[in-house]
């Protein structure tokens, strides 16, 4: 039996939300219209960090090379390049992380930059030089960050999947699994109540504020983006409001916390860098489970056991979560994160992605088309998930 | 009409497969992605393109099928649907673009109806055994329309795109 679909005394209260979600969700409607947006070439990347970096830290004698596009990303523009200047003739290599005019999700480079600083020293991060959350100098915002070395696939594995998802990791899942929880216990432990977290908000401990804020924020995004309506995502939006569970405990989320972004090295194995953070809040650990345990990013082994990000059984995954952080997994409320997730997932690919392609807002309007032909696969999920709830 | 589509798409194919992606340089990581998306793209439309206008109509006809539920088990949204489905009576099913604009017009009458006036209104569980129905089929009519785009991990039980017309 789906409990949705009962009347409330009051309207549901859109503007619950944190401040900077809402400016960053109203400065994609406000900005869409100055498409179609054209992936920077390296030349304009040059020009662009010359002026940045003269502007915002006063360097002399600037000059940038070597710069390459790298991969993926149906959200963001990354460049690799080295920097030098009259202070530094060697050069140090970066990397500029920026958006375009619209990606599958519409995040803030400065919560993402803050989220970096904040977990510096908890678990490997790309150190943050510095940030333009507003795009003020870069002219879009972006982020400038250190080079990190590594891989997020093996080399050499049996089968390796678009942007980490369906990879087998094989004979390195003992030497990767445990780092993986590890992540998982010393992100969620982290105590931030001193960290420099200026753009984000705390939801209260003990309300549905957790839930709600996710909530109205990517059904913000949705409305704001919709081109033809799905039912479906407007049921679960109603049920999602109307099951919000009680977070007992705020902790930072990553939000996408998933081996494909995980580097490390080659043969050790060791995890250098834990990569992007833009979904990153503070809110309840069972919506980064609940996101990481998805159908989407496993696979099963030949024995047909479902693998969790292809390292660990499901049922091992939690039990040695829950063991190793003391945080108790309640099943209501895992339930409760996975139907938000697979929303969210739908959102992504059914309104936002779908928008941005039809604006022509995005460097890869085609990955984005791409990616929104798979989100029925996110409606079906969660159908599945509003029946079993 | 020669050259059909079909020959075009597959034209355009090998072009990219035998002369433009083996004559791009190394570095040139974002154009070889691109162009094997372009490759991907254009396989599935070669599969879709003669039935785009009678799924999209399929689509129309489940959609108006779900409005006319909720109208009766929610009597109360009953008006906003009926006219939802009264404007789209003379659509053109010949015109797969006013097709998909008759599907926006029943959908946001139906999405409506499911926010309730932003929960103040009740839904009824039989309106919601309904969406859930219609969300169910159709999103297996829309897996097995983009099953060949790779990224289902269960694309194996999707039947040919002719079984969900």
């Amino acid at each position: 039996m789906v409990l949705a679909g009962i009347a409330s005394s009051t309207k549901w209260d859109r503007n619950n939300i944190e401040p900077r979600v809402r400016e960053i969700l109203d400065r994609t409607v406000r900005d869409r219209v100055k498409g179609p947006y054209r992936a920077k070439t390296a030349q304009q990347v040059e020009q662009i960090l010359c002026r940045y970096f003269a502007a915002t830290e006063g360097l002399a004698g600037i000059t940038i090379s070597d710069v390459v596009r790298m991969a993926g990303g149906a959200s963001k523009e990354q460049f690799a390049f080295t920097l030098r200047h009259s202070g530094d003739s060697a050069g140090t290599k970066l990397i500029l992380r920026m958006d375009p005019l619209e990606g599958i999700t519409q995040t803030c480079r400065g919560r993402e930059s803050q989220l970096h600083r904040a977990m510096q020293g908890v678990v490997p991060v790309a150190g943050i030089r510095s940030f333009d959350a507003d795009g003020e100098t870069l002219g879009q915002p972006g982020m400038i960050m250190e080079f990190v070395s590594g891989v997020t696939q093996p080399t050499e594995v049996n089968r390796v999947g678009v942007t980490g998802i369906g990879s087998r990791f094989d004979e390195w899942i003992p030497k990767l699994a445990p780092q993986f929880i590890d992540a998982y216990i010393k992100v969620h432990g982290f105590d931030f109540s001193q960290a420099d977290l200026s753009y984000f908000k705390v939801p209260r401990a003990g309300t549905t504020d957790a839930a709600i804020w996710q909530v109205n924020w990517w059904s913000e995004l949705c409305w704001n983006a919709l081109v033809e309506p799905v039912p479906i995502i407007t049921l679960t939006e109603r049920w999602l409001r109307e099951n919000a569970p009680v977070c007992d405990k705020p902790v930072i989320v990553h939000g996408d916390l998933r081996m494909g972004n995980f580097m490390f090295e080659e043969p050790s194995g060791r995890f250098t860098a834990i990569l992007d953070w833009e979904l990153g809040h503070i809110g309840d650990f069972h919506e980064d489970l609940a996101w990481v345990i998805q159908k989407l990013f496993g696979v099963w082994r030949d024995d047909g056991v479902f693998l969790v990000c292809g390292l660990l059984p499901r049922d091992e995954f939690l039990a040695a979560y829950q063991a190793q952080s003391g945080n108790i997994i309640d099943p209501g409320k895992l339930r409760y994160y996975e139907i938000l997730n697979a929303y969210k997932c739908a959102v992504m690919d059914l309104a936002q992605a779908i928008r941005a392609a039809k604006e022509s807002n995005n460097h890869q309007d085609l990955v984005l088309s791409m990616l929104a032909s798979a989100g029925a696969v996110f409606l079906h999920q969660i159908v599945r998930l509003l029946r079993e709830a | 009409m020669l050259p059909n589509i079909d020959l075009r798409l597959a034209n355009c194919i090998k072009a990219l497969e035998e002369v433009v992606i083996p004559s791009l340089a190394d570095g040139e990581r974002m154009a070889r992605e691109q162009a094997l998306l372009v490759i991907g793209h254009l396989r599935m439309i070669g599969g879709q393109w003669k039935h785009a206008l009678r799924f999209e109509c399929a689509s129309l006809d489940a959609m108006s099928a779900l409005a006319r539920t909720i109208a009766v088990s929610d009597p109360g949204f009953g008006g906003e649907l009926a006219d939802a489905l009264a404007a789209i009576e003379t659509t053109d099913r010949r015109d797969i673009d006013a097709v998909e604009a008759a599907i926006c017009r029943v959908g946001a009458a139906i999405d409506k109806a499911i926010l309730g006036g932003d929960g103040i209104l009740p839904l009824s569980p039989a309106a919601v055994a309904a969406i859930l129905a219609y969300g169910e089929k159709q999103a297996f009519r829309e897996r097995t329309w983009f099953k060949l785009c790779g990224l289902d991990p269960d694309a194996g039980e999707l039947p040919p795109i002719e079984a969900v017309l």
